[in-house]
Order: C-alpha cells, then structure tokens, then sequence
C-alpha cells in the first residue's frame, strides 16, 4: 500500500545510477552521469568531524574546514575561492558531528579545474599553511559562533540540549562550533597533526555527478589524486554507542533575555541507517512538521498556546540520532500548560499511531524532500557521499524513498512508544528576563573584567 | 636534514592547472506567455528532469494599498488565503495539501502578494485545484482571521531581537519619509496588526485579488502533464472584475550621512547595515551596478571581505547587494543598495574605519581589469548552477513579472554583463556607495561603540532604543 501513493515510477531515483571506483591510495569514488543541464558536481566527504575532536580541542575540525581554503602547494592564499568563482563555479565546505565535506559545483567544461584543487589541498595544505592564516580564521570562526550562536535569542539552545542527551565525555557530548576558550587554545601544530591524521586519501570519498564523461573523470582523478601516498594514521573514533533512551528526564531552566517563553526538549532515537530511523522521521513528521501535524493542530490552531511548533530529526549513524522539539510560547502562555499539552499530545500518539491519512501525508511529504535533495547534482553528491561514508555504500542514496515509503504505521507507533516520552528527554525552558539598568550595568563591568 | 626529509614523508606528483574544456552553450529558458479567458496571465516552462513542479502566482496588492493604519492587512490575507475555503475548513486545506506532498508560501511584500507552491509532477493538477479554491474562493472564517492576527503579534518580538532583521527595520524607517508606506515594517506593527479583522482582510481581497491583475509561472518537466487542461480546470475557474491601472508611487529617501545606533546593552557583535536607494533593472546602469556590487563586496574575495574577513578577522563576512525594492513600468523604481554583516563588539570602529577606506579606495582608483573579468566569469558563469531547478527559474521569472520587465530579461542580463566594461563597472559602483551618502545603522552596545563611530566622522550619531 505505501507504494501505491508514490509521485514518481522510480520513487525518486529518476532512474539515476552510480558507479564505484577505488585508487590504489584507498580514495573511493562514486560517479554519477547527468546530462540534462550542463553542470557537474564535485563533493568530498572526509570521514571525520566533532566528534573526533579531544577534550580542550572542541572546534578544531571546523576550524581546519576553514583553513582548507586557505590556499595549498600549487594554490596561492584564496585561490581555491578565486579559481572556482572565476570559473563561474559555486563552492564552500560544512563540518558536523560525524564528517567534514567540501564541494564545488562547475559548469561541465570546468570539472578538472575542481578535481585539481581538491587533489592540490589534499595532498599538500601543509605547504602552504601558516601562522598567519591559522590566526586569521581563529578569529573568523569567532565571529562566525557570535553571529550564529552568541548574539541570537536562544542561539546557545543547541549546545545545551546536546549536551544533555549527550553526556559529557561522549564524543557527541560537544558540538562542532566549539568553544571561545578551545578555539583560542588550538595551536598551528593541532591543525598540523589533525591533518596529517585525517585527510588522508583512504579516509574520504569524492563523488562527481551531472554532465561527466565518467571515463575522462576517472581518468583525471587517477592523475591528480592517485599519487598521494596513503597513509592510516587514524584512530577509531571513541565509541559513541549510549542505551536507547536517557533513562530519566533531564532539564534546565535558562532565564535570559529572549523575546518569549520557549519549550525545548531533545529525544534520542535510533541510529540513522534503520528501519527504526526511518519510522522516527515519519512520526516526527507527523506530531510536529507542517501545519497539518498533530502539535500544530493542538498548540497553534486549538489551544493558541504556541507561535509556531517544529519537531525534526538530526540523523546520527555514530549515535543515537536526536528529535528535536522547538515550540515558542505566545504572549502570557506558562511553559507548564505547553508542556502538559504535548506530553498528552505523544502518549496519544504512542497509544493510537498514526491514521492512514497521516501516514500518507508524512510519506508525500518526505518523498518531496527527498525529490528536492536529489533535484540538484550536488544534492545528489552529497547525498552519494553520505550513505558511502556512513554506511558503506552509495547506492543506498538512490533507494531511500523506497525505504521511508515502505515503513508500516505499525512500525510508527513503536518507535513513539519506545522514545517520545519525558524519560527519554533533555527538556530546556527559557524565561525571559528583562534586565534593570542597574544590572546591565553590572553584566558590563563583568565583561570588561573578563577581557 | 635528513631527519627533515623522513618525516615529510613522500609527495604527490604535481601538474599543472589544467584548462577548462569546451563549453557547452547554456541560454536562462525562455517562458511561454499566454492567457487564460478569465484574464490570468500563465507564463511556463517545461523543464525536463525537474518532478518538483513551482508555481508563483503575482497578486497586484501592493503594500501601499493597504488601508490607513492596517499595516499587515496584506500579510493576514496573504495567510489567511489558505485557512480554510467554500470547499474545506483551514486543517482540511492544509492536510490536503501535505496528502499532495506540497508546499504553499505566501506573503506580501511592496510590489504585490506572491504565493508559491512547489509539488511532484504527477500531483500538479491535485495541488492547482487546492491553489486555485485558495485564490477563488478563501473562507476568511472570523476565528482564524483572529488567531492568525494573534499569532503575527506574537511574531513581532522575535523579530525585533533579531540584529539583522531590527537592523533593517531601523533602515527602512530612516531612510524613507514617515508618510511613506516603505518605511514602516512590511508586515505591521503592534499597533496596526491588532486592528485587522476579517471584514478588513475581505476588503482588502475583494479590492485586490482577481485573476486579470494576476499572473501564474509554471516551471517544470511537463513530460506527463497536460498543463493547459489543468490549468483551464483550476485557476481558470477563478472568476473576478477586469484590471484597473493602479499607479506606483515614487520612491524617495534621504541618504544624508547619517549613523543610528539601535542599542543592545552586553551585545557581543554589532550588525552592520550601510545602505541608500539607488537604479533598479529598468535603468540600463544596471548591469554595471551588478558586476561593480559584486566587486565591492559580492564574495570572500571581494574587496570588502578581503580585508574585513580575510585580512583582520573581524567579521565572519561582509556583503554588498542591490536589492529591487519596487519597479514601475515607467522606470520610477528603485532598489536599496546595502552593505551588511556583522563584526564583534570590540572591532566595531576599526571595521567602519576600513570599510570607508575600501569605499574611498575604490572611489581613488577603481576597479582593475582583472577584478571585471572575474566577476563577469562568476555571474555568467553560474548561471546554469543557480537556474537548475524549476523553484529558481520560477522565481526569476515570476520577479520579472513584478518588476515590469520583458520575460527575456534575464537572459539579455547575461549578454550585457559580458559586455560592461571596468570603466563602466566602476563608476556604478561609486555612484552607488558614496562615502557621504549613506545610512549607517548599527545594532549593537551603544556605551562602547558609539564613541568610537563618533569619531569616524561619517556623519551624525544618533542613539535609539533597542
């Protein structure tokens, strides 16, 4: 039956394949052919992220992310931004909890341009960098964590909640901004080390997609990328394994000047790459994502309790994956009255599942996010890099849909009875404080000492 | 040495940085325009490959149509359009709607309503029904007018905490007279928003929304559509009175050079947002303007970051941009021109300082030969990436429908910017950021930064409630 309502024959694939290859030095390559626009996409996924990062160090992989860009052997200081950008090509890298990835996407006839540089700085970054360039990005990466982190209302929201369902010690425990005070401490010879341990051809897999003679571009990545000697200096990262709930519920309270009362709460759920995953997004999408899902209806329609509701899921294969539950109380609503509601709202859920028309929704729903991922070649990339680096196998990106679509809504309601209950939760309350002049002042002053 | 060399390790083989391949021609796609008998423009596009089908669909209600002291009223109708219809109740719509695996945007900005809708190819007809009762037939049922007003009212002090978005507001409201619908915030303020109710919001609509001031793009693979049954069978049934021409007022500002500080006691960063008005594209200085932007401050490698991110670390980026504020088909519109990011607390006057000296410099001496050519390369260049999907060739063209512009203006953009010259480039981009003529708004802690602004001399500081 869930197949019956699928938008498209193939379930999303396009009828699109990939291809798997591997250099000598480990380097696996996924290439994808594409000639509808001509365009080609070119990503790399290193197998590491913030949770390889040691104690003292929280940041460090973010940091390098950004003195990847720095320049390399053959590329002066921001060449890797001024060769693509000239080439009228997009470019940037991202760092999370379990990767680091860096991609380009070029019109077709600039494809080796990306495959040079990606080589260039995988083989040679530590030629090029320096103190100069290690003390510049310190401070960018500051103030990229003031202005996404520390200077928005409940901007430090994140890194509390994952830090509860978390707990300290485990490599997910921090996340991949990091603190002032690590970033501060990391050193040029960290960055030296965290290189030669991490970017290693035999710790990474490149994938091409888009309007590629997959012939030629094997052959270039042979030429630029095949003679960087391999080498495997990595460790396993630290075992990132936790029971399947936290046991009890945990919760702070943080009173600060934010524009309203907010309930927060992260859930740990089953490990992304499952079934269970699967079933975990669906009945997250049906409890709290768009304006038909069961909180909406209760919070924002009936109730009036809530400017708006939002209930998603950060898939982690290293770790429990977390639910995130993000609900903004209107004007003079208690966190309390919030919070009873949605407690009821999931042990209904968890007693009931979801009704067919839910499910259906929730699957058509997915499945258009799915379509939007792999509507760009470097969505597709990306995603190729994904199920490689994480799961072993690339060609699980083509099949995904299938897979959310073939969930049962029994299956639904296990999953909400197993984790959506206070037990298995960090709950953060915000109440916000309007400060007096006076003590403005004093929080000035304590700053001022504190510099 | 020795002992060097072993712990270097092997290397790689180096080559040389290879040239690029033969291009493959790439031309922005050229829509097909027509009209449905009710008087609705239909402009579309079959894009093989794309099954996510986007939809825009322009609505002539400007913002400064909305009633005296009913700032927001376009805001609530543009939600309230799919709350509810002759056919469904507000959850029944929107359940429907997700049942298609469909989304539905809406809101009103100054030149109209935009509605966009994005769904798989083999739900197109399903989803433009739903839009279609959406536009022909809303419900505007008194509850959930009232809980929707509610609800933007709650909205307001998220925003306002927000440095970029209070930083803009504090623009808007300088920049433009009071009197002037532009200067207040797109979507009401308390005082306005608590005053719409549901016979507003039908005023508003009867007045406002029909299909012969309306226009619908269709962007996607058509491969087993039959787009214009379809269409005749939804948005073709949407009944309405013929067009009236509805004037657009002029834009004017004062660019005097001018700070505020919006204060924010304890803020660890302040938002910068430097701006004026300037030539929106039905002025031929477009192009120029474009490609000088860019150099300014379009990239990392722009002249702004280069020194600001780059070279002092004060800011995780800084940008130029032009952005059409409204166009009139007599060429009377105009963009906000803008620079804007933000740099942490300490390094505040020291990053205005620079950034005027970038400005002063570019003013000096220019923009280089190679500086144009790179940014030609970018713009054109990353035309087939940016235009991959339907959602962003529809936007285009749907923008080009608001701004009174020719469906192939894109297109040509890209001729015209492959033909603008460093000379040219240049003097749009001075003309466009002049060192005396720009607003400065900063959000940001007042009792350490205003001093140092002070003595930039860029103008008079004023000091403003956060």
């Amino acid at each position: 039956m869930p197949m019956g309502h699928t938008a498209t024959q193939q379930a999303g694939s396009s009828g699109l394949t990939a291809t798997e290859h591997r250099l000598a030095n480990g380097l696996r390559v996924v290439l994808s052919e594409d000639h509808l626009t001509p365009v080609a996409a070119v990503c790399l996924w290193y197998d590491v992220g913030s949770r390889h990062e040691v104690k003292g160090r929280t940041g460090l992989a973010h940091l390098f992310e950004h003195l990847m860009f720095q320049g390399s052997a053959q590329v002066e200081g921001n060449g890797h931004f001024e060769l693509v950008q000239g080439a009228g090509g997009s470019l940037n890298g991202t760092t999370s909890f379990e990767r680091t990835n860096y991609f380009e996407t070029m019109p077709a006839h600039q494809l080796e341009l990306a495959l040079w540089l990606e080589a260039d700085r995988m083989g040679s970054l530590l030629a090029a960098l320096d103190d100069e360039s290690m003390e510049n990005q310190r401070d960018v990466v500051k103030n990229e964590r003031r202005q996404r982190y520390d200077n928005v209302p409940y901007g430090t929201a994140f890194e509390r909640l994952t830090a509860m369902v978390f707990p300290d010690g485990h490599p997910y425990h921090h996340t991949p901004i990091g603190s002032m005070a690590d970033l501060d401490a990391a050193s040029l010879e960290d960055a030296r080390a965290f290189f030669r341990t991490y970017y290693a051809p035999g710790n990474a897999v490149l994938s091409v997609v888009g309007d590629i003679d997959p012939e030629q571009t094997l052959a270039w990545i042979e030429k630029y990328f095949g003679s960087i000697p391999a080498h495997d200096a990595k460790q396993p990262p630290r075992d990132g394994s936790l029971p399947d709930t936290v046991g009890k519920e945990l919760r702070e309270v943080v009173r600060e000047e934010v524009p309203a009362r907010a309930l927060m709460a992260a859930y740990r759920l089953p490990h992304d790459g499952t079934r269970d995953a699967d079933a975990a997004d669906l009945a997250l999408t049906v409890l709290g994502h768009g304006e038909s899902s069961r909180l909406y209806n209760r919070l924002v329609r009936r109730d009036r309790s809530a400017v708006g509701v939002g209930f998603g899921m950060l898939r982690l294969a290293g770790a429990p994956s977390v639910g995130w539950l993000d609900v903004k109380a209107s004007g003079g609503v208690e966190v309390a009255d919030i919070e009873s509601a949605v407690d009821e709202e999931l042990a209904r859920f968890a007693t009931e599942g979801p009704t067919p028309e839910e499910m259906e929704r929730a699957q058509a729903q997915l499945e258009r996010e799915w379509l939007d991922r792999l509507a760009t070649v470097s969505g597709r990339a990306d995603e190729l890099c994904r199920f490689a680096v994480l799961f072993g196998d690339p060609q699980l990106a083509l099949t995904a849909v299938e897979r959310v679509l073939d969930i049962t809504p029994e299956e639904v309601q296990r999953v909400a009875k197993a984790r959506l209950h206070p037990d298995n939760r960090g709950v953060l309350v915000y109440e916000p404080v309007t400060p007096a002049a006076d003590e403005t002042a004093q929080d000035r002053n304590d700053e001022e000492t504190a510099q | 040495m020795s002992d060097a060399v072993a712990t270097a390790g092997p290397s790689m083989t180096f080559h040389p940085q290879p040239r690029a391949g033969e291009a493959t021609p790439w031309a922005f796609p050229a829509p097909e325009r027509g009209q449905l008998p009710n008087g609705l423009t239909v402009l579309s596009c079959h894009r093989p490959g794309q099954q996510i089908v986007a939809v825009e669909v322009n609505l002539l209600a400007p913002l400064d149509a909305e009633p005296e002291g009913l700032d927001g009223v376009a805001t609530i109708m543009a939600r309230a359009l799919s709350e509810g219809t002759s056919t469904y109740t507000a959850e029944e719509f929107t359940a429907e709607l997700e049942r298609c695996g469909a989304t539905l945007d809406a809101h009103a900005d100054h030149p109209g309503v935009r509605l966009s809708l994005e769904v798989p190819a083999s739900r197109l007809t399903k989803a433009l029904a739903l839009l279609a009762d959406a536009l022909r037939a809303p419900a505007f049922p008194e509850s959930e007018i009232e809980r929707l007003v509610r609800n933007r009212l709650d909205e307001i002090p998220h925003e306002l905490a927000n440095p970029a978005r209070r930083a803009a507001m504090a623009l808007s409201q300088h920049l433009f007279p009071a009197d002037a619908r532009i200067s207040r915030p797109r979507q009401g303020t308390q005082e306005t928003v608590e005053g719409i109710d549901a016979a507003a919001v039908r005023a508003f609509y009867t007045a406002h929304v029909r299909p012969a001031t309306s226009t619908a793009v269709v962007v996607g693979d058509f491969t087993d559509v039959d787009l214009d049954a379809a269409l005749a069978d939804t948005l073709g049934a949407w009944t309405g009175a013929p067009a009236e021409p509805r004037p657009v007022p002029p834009i004017t500002a004062d660019d005097t050079g001018r700070v505020v500080i919006v204060d924010r006691p304890g803020a660890v960063q302040t938002q910068l947002l430097i701006g004026r008005i300037g030539a929106d594209r039905h002025d031929r200085v477009w192009p120029a303007q474009v490609l000088g932007t860019y150099c300014l401050g379009g990239t990392l490698t722009s002249r702004l970051d280069r020194v600001l991110r780059e070279e002092k670390g004060y800011t995780y980026g800084v940008r130029s941009f032009g952005q059409v504020l409204r166009s009139a088909p007599e060429g009377t519109g105009a963009a906000m021109l803008a620079i804007s990011g933000s740099v942490d607390t300490a390094s505040t006057g020291p990053a205005l300082a620079d950034l005027w000296t970038v400005l002063r410099t570019l003013a000096a001496e220019g923009l280089t030969d190679a500086e144009r050519d790179a940014a030609v390369q970018n713009l054109v260049g990353v035309a087939p990436l940016k235009y991959e999907t339907a959602a962003a060739v529809a936007g285009t063209l749907a923008d080009q429908v608001e701004q009174y512009l020719p469906d192939d203006f894109q297109a040509r953009l890209y001729e015209r910017l492959a033909q603008t010259g460093t000379v040219e480039a240049t003097a749009a981009a001075v003309s466009a950021f002049p060192v005396d003529r720009l607003v400065t708004v900063l959000v940001g802690d007042a009792a350490q930064i205003e001093e140092p602004v002070k003595a930039l001399g860029i103008g008079e500081v004023t000091v403003v409630g956060g």
